[in-house]
């Protein structure tokens, strides 16, 4: 790693990230909301259930990297204009995936947060392009891709001048086949030892399983994440997208209590008298 | 063609369609001030004999139906010209920010549509509108200088006054790719006020002769990769996507607007308006507002413009608030036009803010 001449670790501050009143490296940031944008109606419903829930910052795609091109591609700039509606009315903050370098601008004037895929992670004309703005990116890492490749395209987008990142694991192929991808947790910890960015986990797309999706996150809260991001969906069987793996708002709500009631039992873990001489908060 | 574009292609003649209705039906109300009866048999045989020989030589659309449509259009006509209706004057095409500032004053005047500003001054004096309106400053681009002049050059009277928050809009027409936006066409003043967000998506200003207008062409000639900034309502007028709403540089972006009339109207006015230009002496000005400060008058505006009459020369235009100083107002006003060169009165009335 020792070409990482921006984002290692090397005695510097961690970095706190600020989305409005959020900061990611300081709170746990729990990022929730529907895979695709379908519908201002359907929209709106999420992001007030899921702020109802306990949610942070709203997720939602209106630029869809599918699979096959007959799938739904994303309401693009009309999903745009829902998830700044949404925003409005919930007062949460965006996430929204960015696909092409010329929608890069256009995106900023929507969204609070760009999200680069898992599939645009090395797609480096993008990386150069969110570098130039001072947005915080969400960079995803690829489901092909090692440790040192995600962190130099971290590594990338500082170079460009903009240091506001989020790291996000979201599981890698391995020869498992049961679940959608391995969500490797080791990652999360790795991540924190050798750069100064904040880290959250993708448990939705780390597993693909519903099931999965509350232990996995449990997991990522133990092990030193920073935050979370799901899917979450008010009628999952109807969803255009990602039907298989999304919450609905109870299982989320449930979950979020969990978060918390773990969040404590951590912190107090971490503030033992004999693990430093900090006064306790 | 697909049924997709054949639809998009009705719609768009639909739009223009009820376009040219309403500026028919304007013409109509026009008319009245030409004529003294509503209904003129002659002239509507004749508008019927044309239409159904214009429609023969087309070949598709029968005599009856052509008859029937027409004559429901002159009946609304009709119906518009029988109800007594206040014509307002504003500069520049439908849906331009005068226009806007009209139907937020009241909701019951019909706006004309008027090339410059001095057809709006002229178009008053001369009757053929009962009232214009026009902008006097914005409060990030400053005075209007050309509406400044005619109102010390033309004898109107201000009757009503709107602050009223400017909204730009960046408009695509529908079938453009947002992705490919080169070039943006606006007011001058719209482009300068919103220069960091075409900044920001590298997009090269054009300068046009007003915002609708621009939102107009766009529509009409679909220049490629180009956009307009001008006010949501041109989005609907004319068939035009938005693509950002409150696209200013700035959130406090004002313009002021005066409402123009050939009468004065002195019903519980809160504001006056004067303008006047000193002899060239020491103290001259001076003279002037001390007047206002030991009448302990608030001025509210004061602002110099070179007097193009006079060139070397200043005019002021001085707006103050009218409260218990209404009983002497009259006085006021005598011993300033006693101090100086040349006084005009412009008026008293109310001024509404719309945010």
């Amino acid at each position: 790693m020792d070409n990482l001449k921006l984002a290692a670790l090397k005695g510097k501050k961690r970095s706190v990230i600020r989305v409005g009143e959020i900061g990611f490296g300081e709170d746990f940031v729990v990022i929730a909301g529907p895979c695709s944008v379908e519908s201002e109606r359907q929209t709106v419903e999420i992001a007030q259930a899921v702020k109802q829930g306990g949610a942070d910052m709203l997720r939602g795609g209106a630029f869809k990297p599918r699979t096959s091109p007959y799938n739904f591609q994303g309401l693009g700039l009309k999903g745009l204009k829902i998830l700044e509606k949404a925003r409005e009315m919930t007062g949460l903050p965006i996430v929204s995936e960015v696909l092409d370098t010329r929608d890069v601008s256009w995106m900023c004037e929507y969204v609070d947060v760009l999200q680069v895929g898992a599939r645009n992670m090395q797609n480096f004309s993008l990386l150069k392009e969110v570098g130039k703005t001072t947005r915080p990116v969400l960079l995803k890492r690829g489901m092909h891709s090692t440790i040192s490749e995600w962190l130099n395209c971290a590594e990338y987008i500082l170079n460009e001048g903009n240091p506001n990142i989020i790291l996000c694991e979201r599981g890698i192929r391995t020869f498992e086949t049961y679940t959608r991808n391995t969500l490797d947790l080791s990652a999360v910890a790795a991540a924190k030892e050798l750069t100064f960015l904040p880290v959250i986990v993708d448990p939705t797309h780390g597993t693909g399983k519903v099931s999965l999706i509350s232990p996995m996150s449990l997991a990522a809260v133990a092990c030193g994440a920073d935050g979370l991001i799901v899917e979450v969906h008010n009628h999952p069987e109807a969803a255009l997208s990602d039907k298989e793996q999304a919450l609905t708002p109870p299982e989320f709500e449930e979950l979020s209590r969990k978060i918390r009631s773990l969040r404590a039992f951590m912190e107090a873990l971490s503030e033992r008298p004999s693990h430093g001489k900090e006064e306790k908060r | 063609m697909s049924l997709e574009n054949i639809r998009k292609k009705i719609d768009a003649l639909d739009h223009d369609i009820l376009k040219l209705l309403n500026e028919r039906a304007e013409l109509g109300l026009r008319t009245k001030r030409h004529k003294t009866a509503i209904t003129d048999d002659k002239r509507e045989i004749e508008i019927l004999d044309r239409a159904k020989r214009i429609a023969g030589a087309y070949n598709l659309l029968e005599p009856d139906f052509v008859e029937k449509t027409f004559k429901t259009i002159i009946e609304e006509t009709r119906r518009i010209q029988g109800s007594p209706r206040t014509l307002i004057g504003f500069q520049g095409d439908h849906g331009a920010f005068g226009e806007e500032a009209v139907r937020r004053h009241d909701i019951q005047l019909v706006p004309i549509p008027c090339r410059e500003f001095t057809d709006v001054f002229d178009g008053v004096e001369s009757g053929d509108l009962d009232l214009g309106i026009v902008p006097v400053e914005n409060s990030l681009g400053g005075a209007i200088a050309e509406v400044n002049e005619l109102l010390i050059r033309k004898d109107l009277k201000v009757t009503a006054a709107i602050r009223l928050k400017i909204n730009h809009c960046l408009l695509v027409s529908p079938d453009a790719n947002y992705q490919e936006i080169r070039i943006v066409y606006s007011h001058p003043q719209a482009l300068s006020q919103c220069r960091a967000f075409l900044g920001r998506h590298h997009l090269e200003a054009r300068p046009f002769y007003d915002t609708a207008g621009a939102a107009e062409m766009l529509a009409r000639e679909k220049p490629k990769m180009a956009a307009a900034i001008a006010s949501r309502l041109c989005a609907e007028l004319y068939n035009l996507e938005v693509i950002k709403e409150n696209i200013q540089d700035h959130q406090e972006n004002f313009t002021r607007f005066l409402v123009l009339s050939k009468t004065d109207r002195k019903d519980a006015p809160e504001k006056c308006s004067i303008v006047f230009s000193t002899p060239h002496k020491a103290g001259a000005l001076f003279a002037i507002l001390q007047i206002f400060a030991e009448a302990k008058i608030n001025l509210t505006r004061i602002e110099s413009l070179p007097d193009r009459t006079d060139p070397g020369n200043y005019v002021f235009f001085l707006d103050f608030q009218i409260n218990d100083a209404r009983a002497n107002l009259d006085a006021i006003l005598e011993s300033v036009g006693q101090k100086t060169k040349m006084f005009k009165y412009l008026g008293c009335y109310r001024e509404e803010l719309f945010a």
